[in-house]
C-alpha cells in the first residue's frame, strides 16, 4: 500500500491564532477521504499545506512518498474554494490553458477536454464566455479543470457547494468512478449525507483532527446516529471531564 | 518552452477577448496624448490690450491699433473688471501698465506685449533726443560761425596794422584739427541660430518625448499589474501554483503575451504622434518605436511585481500616485538640475527618466545609436532586475517546491 499523500505533525498559525495544532494525516491509495468540521476549523488552510502552497510553521509533508517536486503536481488535481477560472476566457479555453500547463497537447488535449465536459455536464457551454456562466456552472468548470490531465490525486475544496442535489449526485458518481480507476480523494464538505459516501473521514476541530476513522465505524465508536453528533458527543465528552 | 506558450496564448486571448482592456490599452494613449498635444501645442494666445490718455501722448506710434485699443479710462477700467482685455496701459507720463491679474501666464503675455512697445517708446525717446541734440549743436554752429566771422576781420585789422604780433600769436596757437565726421553707427539686429530644434519647436514638441514616455508607462502598468493581480485574486494563480508549470515560465509568458500588444501599441503610438500630431522629429522613427517598446517593459515588468503587495484592484491603482506622479515631475518635463542631489538620484532610479533621455535626443537632436544606446540598456536593465525580482516573489506562493 502507497500513501499518495502524508502530513505529519503540521502546525500553523496566523498572526496570533493558532489554525493548526499537530495534525497529522495520511491518505492512502484509492480512497475518498473526507475532511469535515465548521467554518474556519482550518479544512482549507490543511488542504493548501498539503498541496504546498501554504508552508507549515512545523511538519512533514510528503507526495507520492517524497519530498514535493513540480513534477509531483503532474499527478494531481486541485479544486480551490474559489472557483479560480479566467473570466474573459470560454469554458473551453480554460479547459484548454490548464490542461496545456499540464503538459497536455494535440488531439488526446481535445478529446480529454471534451470528456470531463461531458462528466460535469458542460459539453453544451464551452463556448460561452465564463463571465456569462451561473455560480453552479463556474463550480463545474472549476471540477473538471482539476480533472482534465487525469491526475491520481485530487484535492477537492468544497467541490459540490452551491449545486443542485441532481448535480451533486452525478458528481459523487464521478469521484466513485475515478476512485474505481485508482485515484485517491481528499474531499471538504459540509454536507453529511457526502460524508456517508467517503471511505473514511477526518473530524477536524480548532486546528486538530478529533476523530478520524470509516463514518460507520465512527458513528457506533460513539453511538450516534450520524457523523455530525460526533462533534457534539466528543465536546460533551471534553465537558465531562 | 510549451508552458510559456501557454501562458502567451491565454494572455493575448485574454486581451482580445476583453475589448475594453485592449481599448485601454491602444486607444486611450492616443487619446490623451492628443488632448495634451492641444493644450501644450496650440499657438499661444494674443493678449487683450488697450490704452488710455493717449491723445497728447508721443507715445502713439508705439501702440499699433492692431494689438491696443482705443479706450477712454473709465471704459478701460469697466472692460478690466469684465475680462474683456487683459490689461490697459495709460500713455500719461510716466506710463503706467494695469493688469487684469488672475491668470500668471496671462500675465506673462501681457507683460511681454507691453515690454516691446516700450522698447519702442525708448526709440521714440531717443529720436526726439537726437533731434534736440542736433537743434542744439545747430544752435551752436551758428554762433560759431559768427566768432569765426569777427575773428577774421580781427586778424584782418591785426595784419593790417601789427603783422609781428600776429605771426608771433598764430604760431603759439595749438594746431586745431577738423573732426571727423561722426561715423552713423551700424544698425544692430540679433542673428538667431538654433543648435537644435528651431523657433517653430512649441512647448509640446518639447514635452511630448516626456509625455509619451508617461502615458505609455501608465497604461501599461495599470493594465498589467490589474491583469497579474486578478490572478492572485481569483485563486488561479494558486491553480498555477499547483501545477507542474515554473515561475520563470509565468513571468515569461506574461511578458511574451503582453508584450505582443506592447509591440503593437508602441507602433500605432509611435506612428500617431509622427504622422498625425506631426510631433517635432528629426531622429529615425525606428528607434523611437525601440525606445517605446523598451519602457513598456520595465513598466509591465515593474507592475506585475508591485502587484504582489496590492491585496485588491483599489490597493494596485494606490500605487499610481506613488509610482507615476514623481516620474511626471522628475522625468525630464520639468528642470531638474537645481533640485537637492537625493531628488535627483531619486529621478534617476524612473525609468521615464530614461525614456524622456533617449527620446529627446533620438526626436529632437536627432542623434542615433550612439545617443540612445545607454538609457535603452538601463531601461532593459530595469526590465530584468524586475523580472527576476518577480520570479522570487512568486516562489513565497509556492513555498514548499522550489
Ligand atoms: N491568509 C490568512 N491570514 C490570516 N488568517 C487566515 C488566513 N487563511 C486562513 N486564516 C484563518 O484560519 C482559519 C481557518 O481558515 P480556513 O479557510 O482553513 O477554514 P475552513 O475550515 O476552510 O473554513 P470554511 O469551511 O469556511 O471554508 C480561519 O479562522 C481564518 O480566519
Ligand atoms: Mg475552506
Amino acid at each position: 500500500m502507497s500513501y499518495p499523500i502524508k502530513g505529519e505533525h503540521l502546525h500553523k498559525h496566523f498572526k496570533k491564532q493558532v489554525v493548526l495544532d499537530d495534525v497529522s494525516l495520511t491518505l492512502q491509495e484509492g480512497e475518498i477521504y473526507g475532511l469535515i468540521g465548521p467554518s474556519g476549523s482550518g479544512k482549507t488552510t490543511l488542504v493548501r499545506i498539503l498541496l504546498g502552497l501554504e508552508k507549515a510553521d512545523s511538519g512533514k509533508i510528503e507526495l507520492f512518498e517524497r519530498r514535493p517536486t513540480l513534477n509531483a503536481f503532474r499527478s494531481l488535481g486541485y479544486m480551490a474554494q474559489s472557483d479560480a477560472l479566467y473570466n474573459e476566457l470560454s469554458a473551453y479555453q480554460n479547459l484548454e490553458f490548464f490542461a496545456s500547463i499540464q503538459g497536455m497537447h494535440g488531439k488526446e488535449k481535445k478529446q480529454r477536454i471534451l470528456e470531463v465536459a461531458k462528466a460535469v455536464d458542460l459539453d453544451q457551454h464551452l463556448q460561452k464566455n465564463v463571465s456569462n456562466f451561473s455560480g453552479g456552472m463556474k463550480r463545474r468548470l472549476s471540477l473538471a479543470a482539476a480533472l482534465v490531465h487525469s491526475p491520481r490525486l485530487y484535492l477537492l475544496d468544497e467541490p459540490t457547494v452551491g449545486l443542485d442535489p441532481v448535480i451533486r449526485r452525478k458528481l459523487w458518481t464521478l469521484f466513485h468512478y475515478l476512485k474505481g480507476k485508482g485515484a485517491t480523494i481528499i474531499v471538504t464538505t459540509h454536507v453529511m449525507d457526502e460524508v456517508a459516501q467517503c471511505d473514511r473521514v477526518g473530524l477536524l476541530s480548532t486546528g486538530r483532527i478529533i476523530a478520524e476513522g470509516a463514518p460507520k465505524a465512527l458513528t457506533a465508536q460513539y453511538g450516534v446516529s450520524t457523523v455530525e453528533d460526533i462533534f457534539i458527543a466528543i465536546e460533551k465528552e471534553a465537558d465531562g471531564n | 518552452m510549451r508552458n510559456l506558450f501557454a501562458m502567451a496564448r491565454r494572455i493575448i486571448r485574454q486581451i482580445v477577448r476583453d475589448r475594453r482592456t485592449l481599448a485601454l490599452l491602444i486607444i486611450a494613449p492616443l487619446l490623451i496624448l492628443t488632448l495634451v498635444w492641444y493644450i501644450f501645442g496650440a499657438k499661444t494666445a494674443e493678449p487683450k490690450l488697450a490704452i488710455i490718455h493717449y491723445e497728447s501722448s508721443d507715445y502713439l506710434s508705439a501702440f499699433k491699433k492692431d494689438d491696443y485699443q482705443r479706450m477712454s479710462a473709465l471704459q478701460a477700467r469697466q472692460a478690466l473688471a469684465d475680462k474683456e482685455i487683459d490689461a490697459y496701459i495709460d500713455l500719461k507720463n510716466p506710463v503706467s501698465v494695469h493688469l487684469e491679474g488672475s491668470d500668471p501666464s496671462r500675465n506673462g503675455l501681457v507683460m511681454n506685449k507691453v515690454q516691446q512697445s516700450m522698447q519702442k517708446i525708448q526709440q521714440i525717446n531717443v529720436t526726439s533726443m537726437k533731434n534736440q541734440l542736433t537743434d542744439v549743436i545747430k544752435a551752436e554752429q551758428k554762433g560759431m560761425m559768427v566768432q569765426q566771422q569777427t575773428i577774421r576781420q580781427m586778424t584782418e585789422a591785426m595784419q593790417r596794422y601789427a603783422p609781428g604780433a600776429l605771426a608771433q600769436i598764430m604760431q603759439q596757437a595749438p594746431k586745431t584739427s577738423q573732426p571727423e565726421e561722426p561715423k552713423t553707427p551700424e544698425k544692430v539686429s540679433l542673428d538667431v541660430s538654433y543648435l537644435h530644434g528651431n523657433d517653430d519647436l512649441n512647448t509640446f514638441d518639447a514635452f511630448g518625448p516626456a509625455m509619451v514616455g508617461i502615458f505609455v508607462f501608465l497604461f501599461i502598468f495599470m493594465i498589467g499589474g490589474v491583469s497579474f493581480l486578478r490572478e492572485r485574486t481569483t485563486g488561479t494563480l494558486d491553480r498555477l501554483m499547483a501545477s507542474p508549470i515554473k515561475n520563470y515560465q509565468i513571468i515569461g509568458g506574461y511578458m511574451i503575451g503582453f508584450g505582443l500588444f506592447v509591440i503593437v501599441q508602441s507602433f500605432v503610438l509611435t506612428c500617431y504622434i509622427a504622422y498625425v500630431l506631426n510631433i517635432y522629429n528629426v531622429g529615425n522613427l525606428l528607434d523611437v518605436l525601440i525606445i517605446v517598446f523598451i519602457l513598456s517593459f520595465s513598466a509591465l515588468s515593474l507592475s506585475i511585481l508591485l502587484s504582489t503587495f496590492a491585496s485588491n484592484e483599489l490597493q494596485m491603482f494606490q500605487f499610481i500616485p506613488l509610482v507615476i506622479v514623481p516620474q511626471v515631475f522628475l522625468s525630464g518635463l520639468f528642470p531638474i538640475d537645481t533640485l537637492p542631489g537625493w531628488v535627483r538620484a531619486v529621478g534617476n532610479l524612473m525609468p521615464i527618466h530614461y525614456s524622456t533621455e533617449a527620446l529627446r535626443n533620438i526626436m529632437i537632436r536627432g542623434t542615433g545609436f550612439s545617443g540612445w544606446w545607454f538609457d535603452a540598456a538601463i531601461l532593459i536593465l530595469f526590465s530584468v532586475v524586475f523580472m527576476i525580482i518577480n520570479i522570487f516573489a512568486i516562489r513565497r506562493s509556492r513555498p514548499v517546491t522550489d
